[in-house]
């Protein structure tokens, strides 16, 4: 029985890790960052470039993923989200796009394959990361075996979760963003710089992603379609426990992984997928706003 | 009439002249391409009527063409002369046999636990009919549960998603039932009344042509009855609709119906063209590529998003001959897309739109035009 909680958690904690970017741009912003999944393949990558051309494991590119993913989330702020603010089905659609051209960036290693030239680590194929060993194996807690790099993930997921938290509630930057979040027009007219500071919200909302990634190429294999089901994971989590709640997203992102782990445990792991959709729907269906649902104006 | 629609009119006949004259210039091998870029163009038709008549952005329209295809499929596959020949008096499907349990009966009735469901689809007409069925009644309920609670905008898209994914891990974990993650392959050909419809055929492009037109043309004269106004009225301001005293939902109901009804059609063609079905038809990249061929076509314009999916794969097609053209044509397409939705909200029709008003302006002594169909504001 412990050992299917833990797997609940460790699923509860790998989807919280890629919500949690998702809750901060969906939840604070309202848009809803379809190219968030390619985010955290950009940072899978980031680990496996840095891995190949500088030398670094994996928890020195945690840092390294995290600026890069929070560089793209900035431009694609202020190329393409900039202009759609309030059009939250026109976000999916343009943010779609650009997951597109994050895609095929890798897959055309950004172009240069046309001209013959090859850089290790991009392309169409498959690439794999090597997780150092005091990350591999098996410990015990509490008289439980569990795999390490599932409890490192849980461990890294708290901390982050921990952090977001600090920033939106106890921080004068969190401060901003949450009068953003209630009436942009008030937030503007208080001296905000609204645009400055959706930036850097969608900026650090993209550098999770990019941890997330990298916790991602731990344990699964790096390829350029890795982000779509990450992405339609969180976006359905962050659906679910309400928009514009970090505590709806957690407690969701619980019981979806808990839901996850004790159906597979008795049937299968596509079952147990097909029950968390349900379980969504049916969440939006009884209560469409979310479990936990900011009331806004 | 006035001269905008008049044109209108002509711009749907000389579409419909053009499809259906392609064979003469076609080699066969393009001609089943064609046929299938058709298909995909019914599904440009009911995600414009959907999404740019009804504003219901449906990221699960794969669903209704998913299940057309599948019905149609098992009815195909238990044609098929393989099926025929596994020792039984009966068609069993390969598959089935293959994984039948050892000493269960050669039988279609009892090879293994579900097999029995397959039992009447011996009968093609009845997988024709439960291909258009079954997603018709999927969305009526669907639509029954959504509309009726009120719920629109974006969760209508968050239900549809979770929907498609939900049905299509159902289907692969069904492994005895539906082959799972290979779909069913190997199917035998359409017939009717004796006549056998080849793939690459020219009487199953005529076909595909015949219900494309159709398509098109019925669902263009359902925008402009009554309930096509008042779902446009839907669209663009809910509440005041209701307000004035119309049932909401029923509209909404009737026309997510009926673009399912397109869907599963398309899906049954395309199961005729293509002689395959599989799980990729439920992927969600499959019903957020139909939106995207609707709004690179023009969402509010019904032969618009139909034109749409036809160019964009028609291009893809003949790109795809080397590799690299093909992945920097799909960067391409992320490109376009972006760019549609971020300065062409009504897409290419849009354009042809504004192209044939100052054309017919320039010749009607620039007559007001009637309701053209408006781009939904998102949300």
């Amino acid at each position: 029985m412990a050992e299917i909680i833990f797997i609940g958690l460790s699923l509860s904690s790998i989807l919280l890790l890629v919500a949690l970017g998702l809750a901060i741009t969906y939840g604070a912003m309202g848009v809803i960052n379809m190219a968030h999944g390619e985010l955290v393949m950009a940072g899978a990558y980031v680990t496996v470039l840095s891995g190949i051309w500088l030398h670094l494991n994996i928890i020195a590119a945690i840092p390294l993923a995290f600026l890069v993913t929070a560089l793209i989330g900035y431009l694609i702020e202020r190329l393409v989200v900039r202009r759609l603010y309030g059009r939250l089905l026109d976000t999916l659609l343009a943010t779609w796009g650009v997951a597109i051209l994050i895609q095929q960036a890798v897959r055309l290693e950004f172009g240069l394959s046309f001209f013959g030239r090859h850089i290790a680590g991009l392309g169409v194929g498959l690439q794999n990361v090597t997780v150092p060993e005091a990350l591999t194996g098996a410990i015990t807690i509490g008289g439980v075996q569990v795999n390490a790099f599932r409890a490192f993930i849980i461990g890294v997921t708290v901390v982050l979760t921990f952090a977001t938290w600090l920033l939106m509630y106890r921080s004068s930057f969190g401060v901003q963003v949450r009068a953003i979040m209630r009436n942009p027009n008030m937030a503007a007219a208080c001296g905000i710089n609204v645009q400055r500071v959706n930036a850097l919200t969608f900026a650090y909302g993209s550098g999770l992603a990019g941890v997330a990634g990298v916790m991602m190429s731990g344990f699964k294999t790096v390829f350029p379609d890795m982000g779509t089901p990450m992405v339609v994971d969180g976006f359905l989590v962050v659906a679910a426990g309400g928009v514009g709640s970090l505590l709806g997203t957690i407690l969701s992102a619980g019981l979806l992984g808990q839901i996850n782990g004790i159906v597979a445990s008795v049937t299968n792991d596509i079952l147990a997928r097909a029950m968390v959709f349900a379980v969504v729907i049916l969440i939006i269906v009884l209560k469409p706003r979310g479990l936990f649902s900011y009331r806004g104006r | 009439m006035d001269a905008k629609r008049r044109l209108d009119y002509a711009t749907y006949a000389v579409f419909i002249a053009l499809i259906m004259c392609a064979p003469l210039v076609l080699e066969e091998f393009w001609l089943n391409r064609i046929a299938k870029f058709l298909v995909y163009g019914m599904l440009g038709v009911a995600a414009s009527l959907c999404w740019g008549y009804a504003g219901i952005l449906n990221l699960g329209q794969g669903l209704f063409f998913g299940l057309g295809a599948y019905m149609m499929a098992m009815s195909l596959k238990l044609a098929s002369p393989t099926s025929l020949q596994q020792g039984s008096d009966k068609p069993v499907p390969d598959f089935m046999l293959w994984n039948a349990e050892p000493g269960a009966p050669t039988d279609l009735c009892c090879i293994n636990r579900g097999s029995f469901l397959w039992l009447p689809f011996q009968h093609q007409w009845f997988g024709v009919m439960m291909g258009l069925l079954v997603p018709v009644v999927v969305a009526a309920g669907l639509g029954w549960v959504m509309f009726r609670k009120r719920i629109a905008g974006v969760f209508v898209s968050i239900i549809t998603l979770a929907l498609v994914l939900l049905v299509r891990l159902v289907l692969i974990d069904a492994q005895p039932l539906t082959n799972g993650f290979n779909g069913l392959t190997d199917l035998g050909y359409l017939t009717i009344g004796g006549f056998e419809f080849d793939p690459y055929s020219a009487a199953t492009y005529y076909l595909v042509a015949s219900a494309l037109s159709l398509s098109l043309i019925l669902a263009r004269m359902l925008v402009e009855t009554r309930a096509g106004l008042i779902l446009q009225a839907i669209r663009d301001d809910q509440n005041r609709v209701r307000y004035l005293g119309f049932d909401v939902p029923v509209y909404q109901i009737f026309f997510f119906a009926v673009s399912a009804a397109i869907g599963g059609i398309a899906g049954i063609l395309y199961v005729v063209v293509a002689d395959f079905a599989s799980p990729t038809f439920l992927d969600l990249t499959f019903s957020i590529t139909m939106v995207i061929w609707a709004a690179v076509g023009g969402r509010g314009s019904l032969l618009g998003a139909c034109i749409g999916a036809i160019l964009i794969n028609t291009i893809e097609a003949r790109v795809s001959e080397t590799e690299g053209f093909l992945q920097a044509w799909r960067a391409i397409i992320g490109l376009i897309f972006v760019l549609v939705v971020l300065f062409l909200p009504r897409g290419l029709a849009g354009l042809a739109n504004d192209a044939g008003e100052w054309l017919t302006g320039r010749l009607g002594g620039g007559r007001r035009r009637a309701t053209a169909p408006r781009v939904a504001s998102s949300e």
